[in-house]
């Protein structure tokens, strides 16, 4: 019945979608990890960023690659901008206002996105095809789009690991305090990095733009991916988000294999409510909370 | 002199606050239930959504108006209260007024499940979970299309009197506004509302918050259940993407958060001033129906965390403590 080359396809090729939803939930890291702010709009963050690809596809015939350099800074300036008008005044207030805000955030940019381009599903035409490596074959749009992932991922690092920048952010994160008494400006590190987690997923919706079909309301969807690698990888924790985003991909293509397509999106949300039954800490965090 | 300009300021004292408050809710309970003898098929309609959102609102504010800890999957119960009662009523051949029982005690019990996994912990992680709840039930729904008929939805018989509805929905309204109320008034609120302030307090003043915030998540699911059962019997057609719609939950937070969370008139004077504003200005900018709604939520919080009573209060127009 089941061969073993379709096994070890839909197991590649689910590692493969996994590998950008690790990128999907670094953003989500990020900004939690510095903030301690829960960001509920971070789907939404990502559909902005496939449909600014999908419009530069579209109307100027840009390859979605390099949109990358359109969605990346768009979603940094649209993040900061968020953080300074609205978020800023949330942050330190009880977390339950920020996140509040963050969903009222989230919605209003659902409805915009509705109301501009529609409930229509889209798609780009990109990478189609398959690569055949051996008796199997792997999508090409999944094997580019985990490349994109890794690469930005690791200058992300890079940055955070050598910059300048970077380090006041994780200095940040370790506390505000002894930053700010360091002569950093913390402020400007909150909107850096809001910024930063907008942008990232702004990447990872310029990849997922190609790799799936998405509308408006599909950012619901990411968000609630996200928070499974997260809570999977454990908050705040940049490796688990890698280790994360490759169970979900591997559960979602195990469970299409072994249960049914319909099954589809649900799986992130078995995943993350057993997770949290079984071990609300992460896969790699201590005992914490 | 501050002190006497802030006497000079008329000001609702508790005394009066409650033989007023009496009146108008004898006056507008007995106004609503003769409404059906005399009030227009429209009138009727607008108030049976009215009293649905009462209910919603009533119910979400128990949860997250008085424990704080926000459930942004709400309507995922109102959702499976109206497929229960969907199933039951075209499948089983089961009574009305059963199946919307039926449609309350599932929902509970989704909220037992649902509490039981994540409300061990902290705030967001609930959050996080309840956020994903509803689109979980709506793919559950979608998936399982052989007995919920998929995204075709569910016929149900028309229902051509509008007056079980009305009495129906504004049943369940009133048990949500009473259970708003014995919770307010109980010891069982109080510790709901140590748990919002400080659940470390809280939990140090030997107060079990796992099991106070999962009965008080329990109680908040069952009226959603019921008025998402009458809501279906009422519309006569269900569908996975309106009746498990993400506006839905949007709502109900909205309505509670702007009369004032924690209190039991909150929600009730947060819907019916919102819902009646919503039907005569927002209905003429279809399209814009979430974005408005984002923007109060978001207004809400930045200039009014405590609502419209919280708002009088603080100026000093209602004394502390008079309204709940």
């Amino acid at each position: 019945m089941l061969s073993w080359e379709y096994v070890a396809q839909v197991v590649v090729s689910g590692l493969l979608a996994g590998g950008v939803y690790a990128l999907l939930a670094m953003g989500l890291t990020l900004i939690f990890g510095v903030m301690r702010v829960i960001n509920v709009a971070h789907g939404e963050f990502v559909i902005i960023g496939a449909y600014v690809t999908y419009w530069a596809f579209a109307l100027a015939g840009l390859s979605p690659l390099v949109s990358l350099v359109l969605s990346i800074p768009i979603l940094f300036v649209f993040g900061m901008v968020l953080q300074r008008v609205v978020i800023k005044r949330v942050i330190g207030a009880p977390q339950l206002s920020s996140l509040l805000v963050a969903f009222g955030v989230s919605i209003m940019i659902v409805n915009v996105a509705l109301y501009v381009w529609t409930g229509e599903y889209r798609s780009i035409p990109y990478l189609e095809g398959s690569l055949r490596v051996g008796g199997l074959a792997f999508s090409r749009a999944r094997v580019v789009g985990v490349v994109m992932a890794l690469l930005i991922a690791a200058a992300f690092f890079a940055f955070l690991k050598w910059g300048r920048l970077g380090k006041a952010i994780r200095a940040t994160a370790q506390s505000r305090e002894v930053a700010a008494a360091c002569g950093i400006n913390v402020g400007r590190v909150y909107t850096v990095t809001f910024g930063l987690g907008a942008a990232l997923a702004g990447a990872a919706g310029t990849l997922v733009s190609f790799m799936f079909s998405f509308y408006p309301e599909a950012g619901l969807v990411y968000t609630f991916k996200s928070f499974a690698v997260v809570i999977l990888g454990g908050m705040g924790s940049y490796v688990g988000a890698l280790a994360g985003g490759l169970i979900l991909g591997l559960a979602e293509g195990l469970s299409q294999l072994f249960l049914s397509s319909k099954v589809g999106d649900g799986v992130a949300y078995v995943l993350l409510v057993l997770i949290l039954l079984l071990r609300p800490q992460g896969l790699f965090g201590g005992p914490g909370e | 002199m501050a002190q006497a300009s802030s006497d000079a300021v008329p000001r609702l004292e508790r005394r009066d606050a409650r033989a007023f408050m009496a009146a108008g809710g004898a006056f507008a309970t007995l106004f609503l239930l003769a409404l059906p003898t005399f009030g227009t098929a429209y009138t009727q309609n607008v108030l049976i959504q009215m009293f649905t959102f009462v209910a919603l609102a009533s119910s979400w504010n128990i949860i997250s108006g008085f424990t704080g800890y926000m459930s942004f999957g709400h309507v995922a119960f109102f959702g499976l209260g109206a497929y229960t009662y969907a199933l039951l009523v075209t499948r089983a051949a089961v009574a009305w007024p059963l199946a919307v029982l039926a449609g309350g005690v599932l929902a509970t019990a989704l909220a037992a499940a649902i509490g039981l996994t994540c409300l061990r912990l902290r705030g967001h992680y609930f959050a996080i979970a309840t956020l994903g709840l509803g689109e979980a039930l709506r793919i559950a729904v979608l998936g399982w299309d052989d007995v919920t008929g998929g995204g075709n939805g569910i016929l149900l018989t028309p229902v051509k009197e509008l007056v079980s509805s009305y009495y129906g929905m504004a049943l369940v309204a009133a048990l949500a506004i009473g259970l708003s109320w014995a919770v307010a008034r109980s010891r069982f609120g109080l510790s709901l509302l140590a748990i919002r302030e400080g659940e470390i307090a809280a939990g140090m003043l030997g107060i079990n918050t796992t099991a106070c915030k999962l009965w008080a998540f329990m109680l908040s699911a069952v009226v959603p259940g019921m008025a998402g059962a009458l809501h279906g019997r009422f519309i006569g057609f269900i569908e996975p993407a309106s009746i498990f719609a993400v506006l839905i939950t949007v709502q109900m937070a909205v309505f509670a958060l702007f009369g004032g969370r924690g209190t039991v008139s909150g929600p009730i004077l947060g819907t019916c001033l919102l819902f009646l504003f919503q039907e005569q200005v927002w209905a003429r900018f279809p399209y814009l129906h979430l974005f408005i709604f984002g923007l109060v939520l978001v207004l809400i919080v930045l200039l009014m965390p405590k609502g419209l009573l919280g708002l009088l209060e603080d100026r000093g127009w209602i004394a502390k403590g008079v309204v709940r």
